[in-house]
């Protein structure tokens, strides 16, 4: 796998946010929070009509992408992110990153990235860094 | 309930500053593997890939850190109702998460920094970090950093 310095990673796209699935992950993680699930709950917060998506979800699809590139989840090393707006119910995502370094540490190769998480024709709502263990070079 | 943030009292830069250094009371968090599959189908990932997803080291940490949120907010004088909100986060992994390993949290304070926002007005940015330990190995398997912003509406 041959990496540079401006090498966009292959996007990871999410056609349509599911309500459902926010569902599975507040009762999985013990999420109390009423705005990922109770629509009366989000209007009565002045919040809209749709279910505010959690951010481990959102910080997930980044590291999805990650993963899917460099091949394995174990190869996601480090990720820092800053959360920047709320992604709803219905919104169609697109996790994006670029090669900002590579470098080797104790023989290692690794890809340092800037990542982001945008809605389609709409705001950015996730940006950040990660560190990717990258495959070793074809010889 | 939010207490007066000037002086030396609860909410108080004073007071907060105090906080510095303060531990987590911690636990242990396992991940199981159903949990595992949950996780990874609703983030749209491989539910069969049995490596748990990284987004858990995260979990983990703030699950076992061994208070509640509502405690955690009254360290600073602050509650649920000043509406604090998550700044950043920064997961650092050293080996893989596994399913059935017991994970030891730790974790401590370790910044308050007072901004004052053109349109937020005063705010404080509490910093905190947890370490992830196997505990029966005591392998160091991760580090999360995070920050939490208390808009200080009283400063």
């Amino acid at each position: 796998m041959t990496v540079a310095v401006g090498d966009r990673i292959p996007p990871f796209e999410v056609a349509e946010v599911s309500a459902e699935k926010m569902k599975t992950i507040a009762a999985l993680l013990g999420d109390p929070n009423p705005i990922h699930w109770d629509l009366d709950a989000v209007a009565a917060l002045g919040m809209g009509d749709r279910p505010i998506n959690q951010g481990p979800l959102n910080m997930g699809y980044v590291i999805n992408m990650l993963a899917a590139w460099a091949g394995g989840r174990d190869r996601v090393r480090r990720f820092r992110v800053r959360f920047r707006g709320n992604v709803l119910g219905g919104d169609h995502l697109i996790a994006s990153g670029v090669v900002i370094d590579v470098r080797t540490e104790d023989g290692v190769r690794l890809a340092e990235c800037e990542v982001s998480l945008d809605v389609v024709d709409g705001a950015q709502v996730l940006s950040g860094t990660a560190t990717v263990q990258l495959p070793e070079e074809a010889s | 309930m939010s207490e007066p943030a000037t002086g030396a009292g609860p909410g108080s830069l004073e007071h907060a500053r105090t906080q510095i250094g303060r531990a987590f009371p911690g636990g242990e968090y396992t991940i199981e593997p159903y949990q595992a599959w949950l996780f990874a189908d609703a983030v749209l990932a491989d539910p069969a890939d049995p490596q748990p997803h990284p987004v858990f080291a995260w979990w983990a940490s703030v699950s076992a850190k061994g208070v509640s949120w509502d405690e955690f907010f009254a360290w600073f004088g602050a509650g649920a109702e000043d509406g604090p909100m998550f700044g950043e986060h920064e997961t650092t992994l050293y080996a893989p998460l596994r399913t059935n390993v017991a994970y030891a949290v730790t974790g401590e304070v370790t910044s308050v920094d007072r901004k004052q926002g053109r349109k937020a007005g005063a705010f404080d940015i509490v910093g905190y970090r947890f370490e992830l330990h196997e505990r029966d190995s005591g392998v160091h398997v991760a580090s999360c950093w995070n920050s939490i912003v208390f808009p200080r509406r009283n400063a």
